[in-house]
């Protein structure tokens, strides 16, 4: 290797300038394709929308090509034929694609974090706002600032490397006010990702009790919100249904960053929920 | 001489005869009231000093006299305190206790005598005393089967020291025309060569340096108190320190005093004391035994109290006297204070063993089950030995370095060098103390356990050290008004009272308040003071219930005794840090299962190095073995030689008287 | 870049197209389990290397069929040896090929099966204290699994100073952003004796969770095994399954697998720059690091949807078209920025006196137990089944493999930072010569076929080994993911080094731990 001079990082730094985005402290800027390019998501592909008026009667392709039976077919008597629950969708696209009449199409939405797991079920009418004031004072406790601890309950990564990314300079979470911590000791929030193993269960219920009240939690990708494709079988739950109170579900395979920036200002109410009944409010 | 000092005599001597008739309970406390007399003597002696007592026997035709000086009362009171609670207590084996007892006795009647008698004869026998008595504590207990060996060491080293003493003092004796009185000795300094001067002051740095542990001796220290018993560290590092100290000190600053060759003495002696501290710091740190830690931390307290003797002597060279009266009395200062804290954490290795018949510095939890009065008793003396204010050895230490830094007073830059350095060198020594106080009281006595698997520390033990722990803060506090006690000896040796100018009402001052000040008076009002804030900030806190949750192992339940600190992992980054000087080992063995991927074991190994071990020890050890096994030839059993050595010793007889 | 991709395209011979046909590629034999300990005896002195075992019960019936699956030497097909144990316990093979001993452990856990002579008899998949009331991967439904947590086993630590070693318990929920895993240390302050790490908290039953599935819903399930490594799981799916059914994808479909696989790489090998970076303390480093990988995450993103390019492939090619045509210019601009990076990088004597002789893997020791992908790469193995194994369109797009040798930290750090250049030039050589014609062709494989797929994913190759039941459902996928090697490796790197530089050491291998618990 040629002998060099050691470079100079700081200015090397400083030569790049800033690269945060300013998302979303350009509130104005309403859900859509504006949007995405303001926090880098071009092209992403959200949740799948659902429109059950184009739904065939008898059809059941949708359903047989979701892995993680979030699309069931109710029994015959229901109000709605086709069930769908945002909360076990791992975002394939699978159904987009088995559809014969448009039912399922694309769609960019990835801002699904909400405070209560109904909102995630598709319904026809929208429900009340009355969950939202849920945890109104929690302003009043924590200012503006939060601390996470994250727990991987056996999660495939995929949630870990967006969480990583939260701290690289595009997203500069911290700039928001929002710090990982090592300890759950000084936390206000856990973080939970993955469908609980065995083996985590554990540890997650020993990082709950480490935790000083108030205390919150926060199931991160659809694995944590239900388990998924991944949850059940022999060595794992389904996500945090019976084993932690919830206080934001975010469902993704994986969540975006800006999706869990979304989520975590949510939950300070600093940013206001988007989804509804299983769908963004505007849509 | 006063009439306390008397009966505390008597009494040990009542003590010693009680001990070798095996009545040792009875010993005992005869001894412990004599060592309470014999505080009290020195106390109200204070600060003329007593007056000279002429005893009834004479020695070679030299009369016997004694006569106490009042640093030596100084250091007799303090050294006292904890020898008499250690007496009280006694060893904490069982049987070895009427030995020990007659040994303790024998101990504290040869340093009266060091102490107190005024010629060369009679001081080196109450100086043979006090080594016998010393090597018997500690044969007694024999706590490992290496005991006897590392104590008859100590005695052969003791003995090469004490034949150090006898040509220092006969080298003195010929200067002032062969009076082996000590009072001829005051002006044997002028009578000598310049190098005469430094050949006595080294003889003696030798003699006395064996006692007080300092180059290369440090290194045995560890080797016969680790073998003994707390109660036998307390009297040696107590009564029996401050003795030799008092001994090279009467002999470096009374008798040899001015004159060419003092400025080179001092950069010598100032230098061993340095060297000497921080070796004996950064092995004291390594130990995980208590009686070796503490036993290498009282080298290294004698070494700092010598670095001041040593800058006393530099500044008297240069004419100082007020710096170096200054320098003499933090010396006394710090050996006092160290006397009694010393006193106290052995003490409290005496209470861990008896409980858990371990010296082993390990997390055990003591204090969750001890009164209050080991708690603050030991902490306190863990603070003055770690030199954390308000305690004395906070005291001591601060001005030890306020004496050093004054080193720009002297007139050449080898000696402003010296004393920069010293203080460089004790800087460093101090930090590395305090590492160790912390680490023998954080892991030693704080350290957790959910069941404690021991009785708890005995009542006599817990009493005795926060006897101690309260005479160290007591002494700390009250340092302003005490100080008048060395008042006289300054005056006396210097002409100047160094101690009056130390303080300034309740503060503390380097003989001038434009340099710094202290108080631990005022500190001791204070600190309390400031932890009413947490407390307010505390009790203001609790909006919700407290609810306690596990100790927090990356979700897991672990065993906190599996996973706690131990002694070595506390200190093992000093040893990876100045492995120049440890040299450490650390050997891992494995054993496997079919390949070497498999492992089923470790074993595991390590150590530190000697620095003069293996340089100086070993090699003379082997030359007196070797030279021994020479000697064995004279004692073939065979009659016939012994018939012709005996014809050839007759023969020399013979031609001797003849001739 | 010289040729053009016609020409390079006409000079291949038909059968190497695109195809990873388990007849053609692959050579199958029946071994006696008497004769089990000498074959691999002799196989491993002619220099094979054996990769994994796994068992499985064909035709859903409770009798097991071992299958080890050996590298005869570079650049021959993997060999299959099929053995029924019957009522016999097996031989462990773990004497003569020790990285089979994490293999059989796992066997033992999930099939139930014993092997005799294991060196380290204990569970291995399954915490200390984890069983079952009969083995999980026997076909049918899922049994309950019953757990009491109990003391790990580690090695007896024995001698005079015993006492003195102190055992530091990490994680499983560990400081930071991190996957579970607990390490557990005894350590002496700095030196680290002896390092156990317990992996498997995230043992999800993933090759369990295949059972019954169609194979042409599993590429969604192989995504979801190990999160930043989705294309190359998927990816050795869909060639397991396309060797069950013979099935050949076609040629625009094989270039743009290629694209992706190398986008993966791209993203993973940047991340990877990043947190060693951060583990050496190097501020700007590490955020100019992570920034690189975030621009090739939303690269990923326009191209594809997904951030972590799932969605896209399925046996018989891909499900739809990526969008290339927005990405070359943003590839440029990453290209242009990579290059001063990593020369900085290579040039930060406080960056590299951290990462020179840490970690240090011999290279024997990569052989034996079986580091895989960059690891053995900076060791000095030169391996890469991209090449000696070839798939895909690799044959027609000449493909340069980085190689070092002196084993250590840093070595691996210039492995990956050869591979992202060499990743960049394959990127730009598909979009230049990318042929044009259909994404996907139809891929049924029959009844009762079984098929292996392989990939050089960008920690090392990985395997599935695929079996169809006779209703043309999945009845048994076996993974062999890269960190299962690596960490098996790692530890013995760690043995005897120091507590500063274990998270340097930890973040130069590059481990996940979701593809290695699955």
């Amino acid at each position: 290797m040629p002998h060099k001079m050691t470079p100079f990082w700081t200015l090397y730094g400083l030569r790049h300038g800033k690269a945060t985005v300013p998302w979303p402290r350009g509130a104005s800027i309403a859900p859509g394709a504006e949007e995405d390019a303001a926090c880098g998501q071009i092209g992403f592909l959200g949740m799948p929308r659902f429109d059950p008026d184009r739904c065939q009667e008898g059809c059941r392709e949708c359903a047989e090509a979701c892995l993680p039976a979030a699309i069931s077919i109710a029994p015959p008597a229901s109000a709605e034929r086709v069930k769908v629950d945002y909360g076990r969708c791992v975002v394939c696209q699978m159904c987009i694609e088995s559809c014969p009449t448009g039912a399922f199409t694309p769609s960019a939405d990835w801002a699904f974090a909400v405070r209560r797991r109904e909102d995630l079920l598709w319904a026809r009418a929208a429900l009340s706002e009355d969950g939202v004031a849920l945890r109104r004072g929690i302003r009043r406790v924590f200012g503006r600032s939060l601390h996470v601890r994250h727990v991987d309950a056996g999660s495939c990564n995929g949630c870990e490397s967006e969480l990583q990314a939260l701290g690289n300079p595009y997203y500069n979470l911290h700039r928001l006010g929002v710090f990982f911590t090592p300890s759950p000791r000084f936390a206000d929030l856990l973080l939970v990702t993955g469908p609980v193993t065995y083996a985590m269960h554990g540890p997650l219920k020993e990082a709950y009790e480490a935790l000083p009240e108030p205390r919150f939690v926060m199931a991160v990708g659809t694995c944590a919100v239900s388990g998924g494709t991944n949850g059940g079988g022999y060595a794992c739950g389904n996500g945090l249904e019976g084993v932690l109170p919830v206080d934001v579900y975010l469902p993704g395979c994986p969540p975006n960053p800006p999706a869990i920036i979304h989520a975590l200002l949510m939950l300070l109410d600093r940013m206001p929920q988007r989804v509804r009944a299983g769908r963004q409010a505007e849509s | 001489m006063p009439t306390a000092l008397i009966i505390a005599f008597w009494l040990w001597v009542a003590g010693l005869a009680l001990a070798l008739a095996r009545a040792s309970r009875a010993a005992r406390w005869v001894i412990a009231v004599g060592a309470g007399a014999g505080i009290w003597g020195a106390a109200i002696a204070l600060p003329q000093g007593g007056s000279a007592t002429t005893l009834p026997i004479a020695l070679a035709d030299q009369v016997v006299r004694l006569r106490y000086a009042p640093e030596g009362l100084w250091l007799l009171g303090f050294g006292l305190l904890p020898a008499g609670l250690a007496v009280a207590l006694s060893t904490p084996i069982r049987g070895a206790r009427p030995v020990w007892v007659a040994g303790a006795a024998l101990s504290l009647i040869g340093a009266l005598g060091v102490f107190g008698l005024q010629d060369t004869y009679s001081f080196l026998i109450a100086w043979e005393l006090m080594s016998i008595g010393s090597a018997a504590l500690i044969l007694s207990e024999r706590t490992t089967v290496q005991a006897g060996r590392c104590t008859l060491y100590m005695l052969a080293l003791l003995e090469a020291g004490a034949i150090g003493i006898l040509l220092a003092l006969l080298l003195l004796a010929r200067s002032v025309g062969g009076s082996v009185d000590f009072a001829g000795y005051t002006v044997a300094g002028d009578a000598l060569s310049s190098g005469g001067r430094i050949a006595v002051g080294l003889l003696a740095l030798f003699g006395f340096g064996a006692k007080l542990g300092l180059l290369p001796f440090y290194e045995w220290f560890p080797g016969s108190y680790g073998n003994g018993s707390g109660a036998s560290g307390a009297i040696l590092s107590g009564v029996v320190l401050n003795a030799a100290f008092f001994g090279l000190a009467r002999l470096l600053t009374d008798w040899l005093a001015g004159g060419s060759g003092a400025f080179g003495l001092g950069v010598l002696i100032t230098a061993v004391g340095v060297v000497t501290s921080i070796l004996a710091a950064l092995y004291a740190f390594q130990q995980d035994d208590w009686r070796r830690l503490l036993a290498f931390s009282s080298a290294e307290n004698a070494a700092i109290a010598v670095t001041c003797l040593g800058a006393s002597l530099l500044f008297r060279a240069d004419g100082l006297s007020a710096l170096a009266g200054l320098a003499w009395t933090v010396a006394v200062l710090h050996l006092s204070g160290h006397a009694l804290a010393k006193g106290g954490m052995f003490i409290c290795a005496d209470g861990v063993f008896a409980s858990s018949g371990s010296y082993r510095l390990a997390q055990r939890g003591w204090l969750r089950t001890a009164s209050m009065a080991l708690a603050v008793g030991a902490l306190f003396a863990a603070m003055s030995l770690a030199a954390m204010p308000p305690q004395i050895g906070f005291v001591t230490e601060w001005f030890t370095f306020q004496t050093v830094f004054q080193g720009f007073h002297l007139a050449t830059i080898g000696g402003r060098l010296t004393l920069a350095l010293a203080g460089a060198g004790l800087a460093l020594t101090a930090a590395v103390a305090f590492a160790t106080f912390i680490k023998a009281f954080g892991i030693g006595l704080l350290g957790d356990e959910h069941e404690p698997a021991h009785p708890r520390v005995g009542w006599g033990y817990e009493i005795a050290v926060l006897v101690l722990g309260v005479a160290i803060l007591t002494t700390a506090v009250g340092l302003p008004v005490w100080l008048h006690g060395l008042g006289m000896a300054s005056l006396a040796q210097f002409g100047v009272d160094a101690p009056k100018a130390m303080a300034s009402g309740w503060i503390l001052v380097p003989l001038t308040d434009t340099f710094a000040f202290i108080s631990p008076s005022l500190l001791a009002i204070v600190m309390p003071l400031l932890a009413v804030l947490p407390l307010l900030l505390l009790a203001n806190g609790r909006r919700y219930a407290v609810r306690r949750a596990r100790v927090w192992y990356g979700g897991m339940r672990e065993d906190p005794r599996r996973s706690s600190t131990t002694s070595l992992t506390f200190s093992n980054a000093m040893r990876t840090f100045y492995s120049f000087i440890y040299r450490p080992t650390l050997d891992t063995a494995r054993e496997h299962r079919a390949t070497n991927y498999f492992i089923r074991k470790l074993e595991v190994e390590h150590d530190v190095a000697d620095v003069f071990g293996p340089i100086l020890f070993t090699p003379l050890r082997r030359a007196v073995w070797r030279f021994a096994g020479w000697l064995r030839a004279l004692q073939s059993g065979d009659l016939n030689l012994y018939l012709g050595l005996i014809g050839g010793l007759l023969v020399i007889i013979l031609a001797l008287t003849l001739g | 870049m010289s040729e053009s991709p016609e020409a390079t395209g006409s000079a291949m011979s038909p059968q190497h197209l695109h195809t990873s046909g388990f007849a053609a590629r692959v050579q199958g034999e029946d071994v006696a389990l008497a004769d089990l300990e000498q074959r691999c005896r002799t196989a491993v002195s002619s220099g094979a290397r054996t990769q994994f075992v796994y068992a499985w019960y064909p035709g859903r019936l409770e009798d097991p069929e071992l299958r080890y699956v050996l590298h005869p030497r570079s650049g021959q097909p993997p060999q299959v040896w099929r053995c029924r144990p019957g009522a016999e316990s097996p031989p462990s093979l773990a004497a003569i090929a020790p990285l089979l001993s994490w293999y059989e452990r796992e066997i033992t856990d999930l099939c139930g099966i014993r092997f005799r002579n294991e060196p380290q008899p204990l569970p291995h998949v399954l915490l200390p204290g984890a069983r079952f009331e009969r083995p999980p991967l026997l076909p049918g439904p899922a049994p309950r699994l019953i757990y009491t947590p109990d003391d790990l086993d580690l090695p007896e630590i024995s001698g005079p100073r015993a006492a003195d070693v102190q055992l530091l318990p990490f994680g499983p929920i560990r400081a930071g952003v991190l996957e579970s895993a607990q390490f557990k240390f005894f350590y002496i302050g700095e030196a680290i004796l002896h390092y156990h790490p317990q992996l498997f908290f995230k043992h999800r039953g993933m090759e369990k969770r295949f059972e019954g599935v169609l194979p042409s819903l599993g590429a969604v399930l192989a995504e979801r095994v190990s999160g930043v490594g989705s294309v190359a799981h998927a990816l050795a799916y869909c060639q397991a399954v396309e060797a069950a059914a013979e099935c050949i994808v076609p040629r625009r479909a094989a270039w743009l697998r290629v694209l992706l696989a190398e986008l993966e790489r791209l993203y993973n090998h940047l991340h990877y720059l990043g947190h060693l970076s951060h583990t050496t303390t190097l501020k700007v480093g590490e955020a100019q690091g992570l920034y690189l990988e975030e621009l090739a995450k939303q690269i990923n993103c326009i191209a594809t949807g997904s951030r972590l390019l799932r969605g896209l492939l399925t046996p018989g090619g891909l499900r739809r078209e990526p969008r290339l045509t927005e990405i070359a210019p943003l590839l440029r601009r990453l290209g242009k920025e990579l290059e001063p990076y990593t020369a900085m990088l290579e040039s930060t004597t406080s960056h590299l006196d951290r990462l020179i002789s840490t970690g240090e893997l011999a290279r024997q020791l990569a052989f034996d137990q079986g580091a895989t992908g960059p690891v053995e790469r900076a060791s000095g193995v030169d391996r890469d089944c991209r090449r000696d194994q070839p798939y895909g369109a690799y044959p027609e797009l000449s493909l340069r493999v980085a190689l070092r040798k002196s084993c250590d930290a840093h070595a691996r750090q210039q492995v990956r930072i050869d591979e992202i250049g060499y990743s960049i030039e394959l990127i730009n050589r598909v979009l230049e010569g990318l042929p044009a014609g259909s994404l996907r062709v139809k891929c049924e494989p029959p009844p009762d076929s079984e098929g292996l797929g392989w990939t050089e994913s960008p920690r090392g190759t990985l395997y599935y080994a695929v079996h169809l039941d006779s209703e043309r459902a999945l009845a048994r996928v076996k993974i062999k993911s890269p960190s299962f090697s690596n960490w098996r490796v790692f530890a013995y790197t760690v043995h005897d080094s120091n507590m500063m530089d274990y998270a340097i050491n930890e973040a130069s291998f590059g481990l996940t731990v979701a593809g290695c618990d699955r």
